[in-house]
């Protein structure tokens, strides 16, 4: 098969529902059947989301007087990290590592809350996360291809690695008051310091004037304007990549990008888009590239952390340490959250520990993990490959080994070829915000 | 009751009878009143306080479309005059602990909040023996809500005000409304939704394993919370139940009285824009960052009643058919029973046949509960319905009612004395542990469908807004007379039935009357208030394209 075809077949694979193809009129690279994407409106930033930008770039709120939350979440890199390492540095001193990669603030505008199994939708007498958990232990798994597996009983939603918060307005206030990262000290020092901040008249014409009586009213009030800011502001969600104007039959994607595209899709290849969707979704909204559910992948202890050092230190994500609901619930230690794969090209960290650092590393992890472990992970000293050393072996049955292309076993082909991966990183460039197509 | 005589609109009513010659024209049924069309819509989860806490004056911060109150607005029971928005019992109350908090402003921002709980103990305990000063405490754990959500400990206490819920205040300031309005008993949506075609919650029969009820001390079931109605193809396969009383749709057919209950999600032979289509259409909205499905099988009020329920949701035979318990030849018994699509509502009323009493459920993104819904969302839904309205011929003798399934467990500081007592040793709690009321020997239960006093109907529960928008409304008016949501069904009763009651333990026979929300000496046709569905504001001319119907 000449490599032409392969190419029409990868449109035709994203859209296999009433694909026409129009071969005389359409160029290669060209999305056979365009659509038309619903993005969120654009507004003037309210009030509250002007008050909640002033927030989001105040520098006084930490102990060192040095980070904000755009320090982290740099608007210059998709509200990511801005730096080259696997964490960022916190703290009074700006010298402690945080505990896990810095994940980007944009995309979120979707984000359902965390849960375990189907949605409940509005049943008041919804079972708890205890019951779905319990239920979680004993129905077995269906294998993931090419979206969502909804009737699977694992964690879905919610922000961070861990999911640990439901709300942006929640999810603000943890780095804040983290040691390792703004380390603000308390709601009550915070408090203080908003009362006397230079936006500080927002507060009592926003939230009335007894808001600065009550402290925790005012810093739930203050992390919901940054919230707002982040849902307001069009930079935090502009769906502006090349893969979004191909989608709407604005862009041509190169015959390297659009075999990527092919291998992401194709559930017997890379299977990427099994976790990380790209279709639209029946609303209209563009691709997300996340299904928002949570996988032990394995990935290899990354020595440069601090907290490494101490050979008793895992991170198990969904069931701890930093998330402490579910540390009982083991069929979930080692779990973390699909990230949208948004902007991803752009960043220097990647999984929960920052491990990899850009994405030939990130898809070799994917070819190698199971057919040449040992182009993986480092050997101990008796020479054996330590799989999976960033899990206690108690945990190593939650690793996914039944999804391509986790599903082979050493000495098997792997699933890509250099060029693949070529071709996968190709793609997945397009999907950066700010494409300008060529006038 | 006294038979007034309308002045103005009748005389164009008496002229409209020329072209209505059929008898099922809701216009030659005698009524009570000039009030030949009742609209009920009948909203989701929000307190009297949550929406006028502060009415008629708003926060008005820069930047948002300033709310300004009319000249001789009349005083409101809130929580400005019960001047309770500092100083709170819920704030100085230490046993609400870190929810402690005192009313504050929800802003137009953070209309999409977590939802309260609303179940039928917890909300008698926040009442705590009157002194209404529990709710951070009992009904304060909300669900999270969307990504953008607001929610803060204490945030039960929190209120909109005109920046937010414009479309309601400027009902009000335009229109008629009571703030002494509740549901008949505590708890959530389904025991409100029966309520409000029924007047009891008396009388449930598990279909499929248990329901949310419980025993009424007579061997029989009260429901006290949601369950689906059993036979409904969307219903949950593991847990339904049924009411085995009568309703107003009872009466009324029996009457021949045109009648319907229209719903979002309803029909399910339609395809939503997303492709959804059966039990699952559902809409994608940008408030809540979430696509909900339409239709909740626990707010079909009628699907409960083996008598008016249309458990295979089949279609009507024609729009001439809608409201009407035979198809269009007068002989065939139509396949819908009285149960259609909120689609269906609009068509029929613009094919000339709009029913007498129509029950209106909008599609859940549009319902106003927390959590799928809010009050943007809800306020579209709403407006455009009462802008269409308002541009019929009909409207010179409609009525519309705007009120709510249940409070939600938003902070309300009306607490109301148990005037239907109720004591199960668990379940009530509001005057004590077992106790609703003062007890069986000084204040027995009411008496249940089959004439025996039982439990599991505690109540007045919370209180919840009630708007009255109508030609014949009085304009910029509060009523202060109590009344639940059997008012409704009495004012069905009162206007269309010569006062006929329901009977067995219905609250009908005791509610409220709805009447001093009206002067029909005075028909004002004229006032007509058309507002933008999004912002809620006042326009001069009907704003187009938006309808979805």
């Amino acid at each position: 098969m000449n490599s032409r075809i392969l190419w029409l077949l990868g449109a035709g694979l994203l859209f296999a529902a009433g694909a026409v193809f129009a071969a005389e009129t359409q160029a290669p690279g060209d999305n056979p059947n365009p659509v038309h994407l619903v993005r969120p409106r654009a507004a003037p930033l309210s009030a509250m989301a002007q008050l909640g930008q002033k927030i989001f770039f105040d520098v006084s709120l930490s102990s060192s007087g040095a980070l904000s939350c755009a320090s982290c979440h740099s608007p210059d890199h998709h509200y990511g990290p801005p730096n080259d390492g696997p964490v960022m540095l916190g703290g009074k001193n700006l010298s402690r590592q945080g505990a896990r990669a810095v994940p980007s603030l944009t995309y979120l505008e979707r984000q359902p809350n965390f849960s375990i199994g189907p949605d409940k939708g509005d049943d008041d007498n919804a079972p708890g996360l205890a019951q779905m958990a319990a239920l979680g232990q004993t129905v077995p798994r269906t294998k993931k291809q090419g979206g969502a597996a909804e009737q699977n009983i694992v964690p879905q939603g919610g922000l961070f690695w861990d999911g640990r918060a439901d709300t942006l307005q929640d999810q603000a206030l943890f780095p804040l008051l983290d040691p390792r990262e703004m380390d603000g000290g308390s709601v009550e020092i915070v408090a203080a310091k908003l009362q006397h901040a230079p936006y500080a008249d927002y507060f009592p014409s926003l939230f009335g004037a007894g808001i600065f009586a009550k402290p925790r009213l005012l810093v739930s009030e203050a992390m919901f304007a940054v919230a707002r800011y982040q849902l307001e502001e069009p930079s935090f969600h502009p769906y502006t990549s090349k893969f979004d104007l191909w989608l709407e039959g604005k862009a041509r994607l190169s015959e390297s990008e659009l075999r990527g595209l092919n291998l992401f899709n194709d559930p017997g290849k890379a299977n990427c888009a099994g976790c990380h969707p790209s279709r639209p979704t029946r609303d209209g909204l563009p691709p997300l590239f996340t299904d928002h559910e949570y996988e032990a992948l394995g990935a290899p202890r990354n020595a440069d952390l601090i907290g490494n050092r101490d050979p008793a230190h895992f991170d198990l994500g969904v069931c701890g340490p930093q998330r402490t609901d579910l540390a009982g619930q083991e069929q979930y230690c080692g779990m973390f959250k699909t990230p949208s794969l948004r902007n991803a090209a752009t960043r220097h960290a990647f999984f929960h520990n920052g491990v990899f650092r850009n994405l030939e590393q990130v898809l070799d992890f994917y070819d190698f993990r199971d057919t040449s472990p040992e182009k993986v992970f480092s050997r101990a000293a008796d020479g054996t490959v330590q799989k999976y050393d960033d899990l206690p072996p108690k945990y190593h049955g939650n690793v996914d080994i039944s999804d391509a292309p986790f599903d082979r076993h050493p000495g098997d082909a792997p699933v890509m070829t250099a060029q693949d991966e070529a071709d996968i990183v190709a793609f997945l460039k397009t999907l950066t915000d700010g494409y300008r197509p060529d006038p | 009751m006294s038979v007034v005589a309308a002045a103005l609109c009748s005389a164009a009513v008496l002229a409209d009878q020329d072209f209505d010659r059929d008898h099922r024209f809701p216009h030659e049924v005698h009524t009570a009143t000039p009030i030949k069309h009742l609209v009920i819509i009948f909203n989701e989860n929000r307190s009297f306080d949550h929406y006028f806490a502060t009415y008629p004056n708003a926060g008005n911060p820069p930047g948002e479309i300033a709310f300004k109150a009319k000249p001789h607005t009349p005083t409101v029971n809130n929580l400005v005059s019960a001047n309770l928005l500092t100083n709170n019992p819920n704030d100085t109350n230490p046993a609400n602990g870190t929810g402690a908090a005192n009313p504050f402003r929800l802003d137009r921002t953070q209309a999409n909040t977590r939802s309260q709980n609303h179940a039928y103990t917890p909300e008698q305990q926040a009442y705590d023996n009157g002194k209404a000063d529990l709710f951070p405490e009992f009904t304060g754990r909300g669900t999270a809500g969307g990504v953008g959500a607001f929610g803060t400990n204490g945030q039960v206490m929190g209120y909109f005000d005109g920046n937010t819920v414009t479309a309601f205040w400027n009902y009000a300031q335009n229109f008629a409304m009571n703030d002494n309005a509740y549901t008949d008993t505590y708890g959530p949506s389904t025991p409100g939704a029966v309520a409000v075609i029924s007047g009891q919650n008396n009388g449930a029969k598990n279909i499929v394993g248990s329901s949310s009820s419980i025993a009424d001390g007579q061997g029989g079931l009260s429901l006290i919370g949601d369950t689906d109605p059993a036979g409904d193809v969307c219903s949950s396969k593991t847990s339904t139940v049924l009411m085995t009383g009568k309703n107003i749709g009872d009466l009324l057919n029996s009457r021949e009285i045109s009648w319907g209950s229209f719903m979002g999600g309803f029909d399910l032979t339609l395809s939503n824009a997303n492709g959804t289509t059966n039990c699952g259409r559902s809409t994608f909205s940008s408030n809540v960052s979430g696509t909900i499905v339409d239709y909740i099988p626990h707010h079909a009020w009628f699907q409960y009643y083996t008598s008016t329920a249309n458990p295979t949701h089949a279609r009507p035979s024609s729009a001439a058919a809608i409201g009407h318990t035979k198809a269009s030849d007068g002989k065939t018994v139509d396949p819908a029973n009285h149960a259609y699509d909120l689609a269906d509502f609009y068509a029929a009323v613009k094919a000339g046949n709009f029913p007498a009493v129509s029950y209106i459920k909008m599609p859940a993104f549009q319902d106003g509960h927390p959590g799928n819904s809010d009050p943007l969302d809800e306020q579209e839904g709403n407006v455009q319905l009462i802008n269409f309205l308002q541009q019929q011929k009909e409207w010179k003798d409609t009525a519309v009612i705007v009120t709510y399934d249940d409070s939600d467990g938003w902070y309300d500081h009306a607490y109301a004395r148990p005037t239907s007592a109720s004591y199960d040793p668990a379940a009530d709690q509001v005057n004590g542990a077992g106790l609703c009321g003062t007890g069986a020997a000084t204040q027995p239960q009411p008496k249940g469908l089959d004439g025996k006093p039982v439990n599991g109907r505690c109540g007045p529960g919370t209180r919840v807004p009630f708007l009255v928008i109508s030609p014949f409304a009085r304009q910029n008016f509060v009523s202060h007379a109590r009344i639940t949501q059997a008012s409704v069904v009495r004012f069905i009763e009162d206007n269309w039935l010569h006062g006929e009651r329901l009977g067995g333990g219905s609250f009908d026979e005791t509610a409220g009357s709805i009447m001093d929300l009206f002067d029909f000496d005075h028909c004002d046709e004229a006032n007509k208030v058309f507002l933008d569905p999004t912002a809620g504001t006042v326009v001069l001319s009907v704003p187009e394209g938006h309808y979805h119907y």
